[in-house]
């Protein structure tokens, strides 16, 4: 039966837990919100150690939380990252994705760094500031960086945050044994769509919405195990899934992968979803890395990587490739599908469409249809944020009161 | 019609084809070695990347497939202009480089929208039976394709 509309906006009849209000993914003040509260206060991956293998090797990052940043290889091949801002006029001191910088020179008054944040010369620095200001006042701002769970470089900046180690504890537990090995991004690429971060997570955060994918339905939906793979959640709002045998060949014109993953069995699948907004999607012969870039409450960058082995063959490489693309290239089967539905959502709740709730109420013993991986996630955002997710702006308390 | 005529009009038949997702005319204007592929330069990675890569076989499948996926329904239009058609005769083949430009329409109003900019390198094998695709790279400018898209350039 059809609502009217006094019975659309009725709270809907679960627990809490079970639904959010769609303002959290809509609203302007919610999303700035989330960059001081979640965004500049969690571990985010900024990029992975094989984008930048020599010494002066950098890297620019747009952090979610604002601060555009460089992540940088020093002479001593230690990894450090500092805000892309010249401390003197505000420029942008590094313009490209990647390159090699012994010196970082702004180019707009010449006032160089080097690759450990200080400060090594202010061009006619003496005749300008007398004894006022020097170097030593100049330097970089640095942002915590560690390399970790596979060779990603990790950046928080907030500098009271705890330990990269202590903000994963044991949610890599399933991937631990398999990211021994030194891995190489084969794949970038990043897509903008109007959509709300969160819905991006979700989408990694529940495999009901496999109706949506064919080819996830044919290899995996309907073969043995596939309802026997469980949710576990992980203080700090992680979660992952465990495995099951996909069968790749079960879909016409794919086959059954050959290159496997050190430790995984074969047409194994784990996935493990890092809060806020990463994922950790390894299938079988090919890690997939999620970082999810929230530009607005309705607007959102992903960036996509694809790694393999850095020991690999030129032929294992060209199947991991293949494999990888089969599904999640830009033409792939599956990423379409996915971009798809978060743009769709993105459109019906974009403000002033009247959406109002989102139901996360399947229960199914926490196994793959269950959606505890999406109440999980809005546990760990409420209490980060101090709103609840189905209530947040106090209304539904207000009333109650 | 001389080679030259005929090989530049194969290109653009190629693409004009594929706009009306007449795939089968499409493969029809294939050679049995046909080898396609989708590929780019990733400045980030300071790597090449093949983003989709398929013998005729391979094509045909992926073609097949496409009814059973959940895809933008929004026509695209490639524009290809011919720029270069290398012939050698002994080796009955042709290199030809074109550019291409593909836009994208919206349904609901029409809106075009440009979607991706870049080079067609194509092997053409000319026989008996008329000039026929040996091979193809589709080399993108253009790496944000937004939600991206199922069927090839």
């Amino acid at each position: 039966m059809s609502r009217n509309a006094v019975e659309w906006k009725q709270t809907p009849s679960f627990p809490e837990s079970h639904y959010v209000d769609t303002r959290i993914y809509t609203e302007e003040d919610i999303f700035l919100d989330e960059q001081r509260k979640i965004f500049n206060k969690c571990w985010i991956i900024a990029c992975h150690e094989s984008e930048i293998p020599n010494a002066y090797d950098y890297r620019t990052f747009s952090h979610p939380g604002g601060p555009p940043l460089i992540v940088i290889r020093g002479e001593d091949m230690q990894v450090r990252t500092f805000y892309n801002i010249c401390p003197h006029r505000g420029n942008t001191l590094l313009y490209e994705p990647v390159g090699n910088a012994k010196r970082i020179t702004c180019i707009f008054h010449a006032w160089s760094f080097n690759a450990t944040g200080d400060c090594i010369d202010i061009s006619r620095g003496k005749e300008g500031y007398q004894d006022r200001f020097g170097c030593k006042d100049a330097g970089l701002r640095e942002v915590k960086t560690e390399l970790g769970f596979g060779g990603f470089v990790w950046v928080n900046v907030d500098d009271d945050s705890c330990t990269l180690k202590e903000y994963i504890g044991e949610a890599m537990g399933m991937l631990d044994e398999h990211l021994n090995e030194p891995l190489e991004v084969f794949h970038y690429h990043k897509a903008i769509v109007n959509t709300n971060y969160k819905l991006w997570h979700d989408t990694n955060s529940e495999f009901y919405h496999d109706y949506m994918h064919y080819f996830n339905r044919i290899t995996g939906m309907i073969q043995p195990g596939y309802f026997d793979r469980k949710y576990t959640g992980y203080p700090n709002g992680h979660a992952s899934v465990g495995s099951m045998a996909i069968k790749y060949d079960a879909y016409e014109g794919s086959k059954a992968r050959g290159v496997g993953w050190p430790g995984l069995a074969p047409g194994g699948w784990v996935l493990i979803d890092i809060f806020p907004g990463m994922t950790y999607n390894l299938r079988t012969s090919v890690l997939r890395m999620d970082t999810a870039i929230p530009l607005g409450p309705n607007k959102l960058l992903i960036e996509f990587r694809g790694l393999g082995l850095k020991r690999d063959t030129p032929e294992e490489r060209a199947e991991r490739i293949r494999d990888h693309n089969m599904i999640w290239g830009p033409f792939g089967r599956n990423l379409h599908e996915d971009l798809l539905g978060v743009h769709g959502q993105g459109l019906a709740m974009r403000e002033r469409t009247d959406s109002k709730w989102v139901i996360h109420g399947r229960e199914e013993n926490m196994t793959i249809h269950d959606e505890g991986g999406m109440r999980h996630f809005y546990a760990e955002w409420s209490r980060r944020m101090g709103r609840k997710a189905y209530d947040p702006y106090g209304e539904q308390a207000a009333v109650a009161k | 019609m001389d080679t030259r005529t005929a090989i530049t009009e194969l290109i653009h038949r190629s693409g004009l084809i594929m706009d009306r997702c007449d795939f089968k005319g499409y493969l029809d204007l294939c050679a049995p070695e046909y080898q396609y592929r989708i590929t780019t330069y990733s400045p980030e990675i300071r790597k090449d990347m093949t983003w989709l890569e398929h013998d005729k076989a391979g094509m045909k499948s992926l073609f097949d497939n496409l009814h059973r996926h959940n895809s933008d329904k929004s026509p695209i239009s490639r524009h290809i202009n011919v720029c270069l058609v290398d012939i050698d005769d002994a080796a009955e083949e042709a290199e030809v480089t074109s550019t291409i430009q593909v836009f994208r329409t919206t349904l609901d109003g029409g809106e075009t929208e440009l979607f991706a900019v870049g080079k067609l390198y194509d092997k053409v094998a000319f026989g008996q039976g008329g000039p026929a695709l040996r091979s193809r790279n589709v080399r993108l400018d253009t790496r944000l394709l937004g939600y991206g898209y199922h069927i090839p350039f």
